[in-house]
């Protein structure tokens, strides 16, 4: 059984990475899309394993686009140092900003952070340097927008993402992280330091939506504060993701982002405007009859086979 | 020697004083039972000295040190462990790795060396098929995987807040014997409860609370036929 899994895992990974040999720009760029839907649902779920909701996805996002966006045009940074400067500078502000926000629980976490996100945008529109309401263009999008190098940069994040989620399962991390969402008084008492823990989980989940934020301008080449960058979309549509794929797992966040973007993208071209209405039926079916996910439906399968 | 000493430790909250001027000693090796009437305090008194709660004023030493204003995880690392009146399983994991956040986080053990300690704890209280959910576990067993969780802290004194409640017969006698073994590892252990006979067969000391204050202190015969605490607590019928 543990073969196996490495065994798809290496076949999977072998077919992503070979994809641009196969498949044209087009679903290229639809790949894209797919992985950072992915690392965003990925990495807010893995701040969900501690029990905190977050909403505030986009702000890192944005944060991390205009760190790209900023470093690029006035410091001549290059395409990858640029994203590191995207995913350092959203988790450094996080960690300050989760100092004190992670003090809160529950719902006041939760609109707290969505306020943070919108405190980002305000700035962001205000300030001149980083082009006030109209936003910024890039001189040149990485690899010059190369298909399939810009693809391969896609694939690094998310499976990096992938890596780290898995990482935060196996490790004291996971432990630490289910103590906290399932009884913090227990937690304390059996030695965790809630604090701590929330503060780098929180830290490491924001670097990862801001480096996803910078490649999103890297791939793209603007920011524009209102409607794109800071987009509320970007909170929801991995929210969803996670939700429907299955919380609290690696794969189900992955499985959600693929299946609900492939979805999307599909029902746009079939019925124009009328695509949201089937996703969102989509969404409320899934929810209400697979409580636990496409994830949790796979497990109860397999205990069911097992007996 | 002395390992726990509280001195005139007060908790209000708001108007209400849960605990007043309390002034307790705990020595190594020692079962000190802490008896009382509901809402007389016992379990504040483990919050503030485990804890949860600060206290408004009083000083709490634990080994010549002040723990006064330590957070919780910091008393458990300094060696304090507690379990809970209700019972707590973390429901997302399973028995062993309950027992193993203790040992990882309570005392800094690596993932594979607080399995290999879980799993001797387990052992040690009779705890088996340590893969378990939480929910296909008994009452019992529970309270004995919190037991256990607590004690991969590897704690100094341990705090046992009414391990009996809800327990028949049979495994009250069982869990007698199994705090019996625990304190011939040497813990010294703190026990509150209102099984009286479980009090009368571990105990060496008993310290009864009523509003708040320590109203008497000593042997299980002595405190059971003091006047004072057959009238706030025990009632006429107890047998001395």
């Amino acid at each position: 059984m543990k073969y196996w899994k490495y065994l798809i895992c290496a076949v999977l990974l072998i077919v992503a990475v070979s994809l641009p040999k196969f498949i044209g720009v087009y679903p290229l760029q639809m790949a894209n899309i797919i992985l950072i839907y992915m690392a965003l649902a990925l990495s807010w779920d893995m701040l969900l394993r501690t029990g905190q909701l977050s909403f505030g996805i986009a702000g890192f996002f944005g944060l991390g686009g205009y760190a790209t966006m900023l470093t690029s045009t006035y410091f001549g940074f290059n395409p990858l140092l640029s994203l590191m400067a995207a995913a350092i500078t959203a988790g450094l502000v996080a960690a300050l900003v989760g100092y004190s926000v992670l003090r809160l629980r529950a719902l006041y976490f939760a609109i707290v952070t969505l306020a943070l996100g919108e405190i980002f945008r305000v700035i962001a529109q205000n300030l001149e340097i980083t082009g006030g309401t109209e936003g910024m263009l890039l001189k040149q999008t990485m690899f010059k927008g190369d298909a399939a190098s810009t693809y391969w940069v896609m694939l690094a994040i998310g499976v990096l993402t992938i890596i780290i989620s898995i990482i935060f399962q196996k490790t004291r991390i996971h432990y630490a992280s289910t103590s906290i969402r399932n009884d913090e008084i227990v937690a304390a008492s059996s030695g965790v330091n809630i604090f701590k823990y929330l503060v780098i989980i929180f830290a490491v989940t924001s670097a990862i939506q801001g480096l996803v934020g910078g490649a999103y301008v890297q791939l793209y080449g603007f920011v524009e504060p209102t409607a794109t960058t800071f987009s509320i979309n970007f909170v929801l549509m991995p929210i969803t993701m996670a939700l429907l794929g299955g919380l609290y797992t690696t794969w189900g966040p992955v499985i959600g982002a693929v299946l609900l973007s492939v979805i999307a993208e599909s029902l746009k071209l079939r019925i124009p405007y009328g695509h949201l209405l089937v996703y969102g039926i989509i969404m409320v079916v899934g929810i209400l009859w697979f409580p636990g996910g496409i994830m949790g439906f796979i497990k109860k399968m397999f205990k069911i086979s097992n007996q | 020697m002395t390992i726990l000493k509280t001195t005139g430790v007060t908790k209000q909250f708001g108007g209400l004083v849960a605990l007043s001027d309390v002034n307790v000693e705990v020595n190594e090796n020692e079962i000190v039972g802490i008896i009382g009437p509901n809402g007389s305090g016992k379990s504040t008194f483990t919050n503030v000295v485990a804890g949860v709660y600060l206290p408004t004023s009083g000083k709490i030493e634990f080994c010549g040190q002040d723990i006064t204003q330590k957070t919780t995880h910091e008393k458990c690392h300094a060696g304090i462990s507690r379990t809970f009146q209700l019972m707590r399983p973390l429901i997302g994991l399973n028995m062993i790795q309950n027992i193993m956040v203790g040992a990882m986080f309570g005392k800094g053990h690596s993932l594979k060396e607080a399995r290999k300690r879980s799993a001797e704890l387990c052992k040690f209280l009779d705890l088996e098929n340590v893969e378990r959910p939480i929910s296909a576990m008994t009452a019992l067993e529970i309270k004995k995987m919190e037991i256990a969780r607590a004690l991969a802290t590897e704690p100094k004194l341990l705090f046992l807040d009414e391990v009996m409640a809800g327990l028949n017969k049979d495994e009250t006698m069982e869990m007698i014997n199994t705090v019996r073994k625990i304190h011939s590892r040497g813990m010294t252990i703190v026990i509150i409860e209102h099984v009286m006979r479980v009090i009368r067969e571990l105990t060496q000391r008993v310290v009864v609370l009523e509003w708040g204050k320590v109203l008497c202190e000593g042997t299980y015969e002595k405190v059971s036929c003091d006047q004072r605490v057959i009238t706030a607590y025990l009632g006429e019928e107890a047998e001395c």
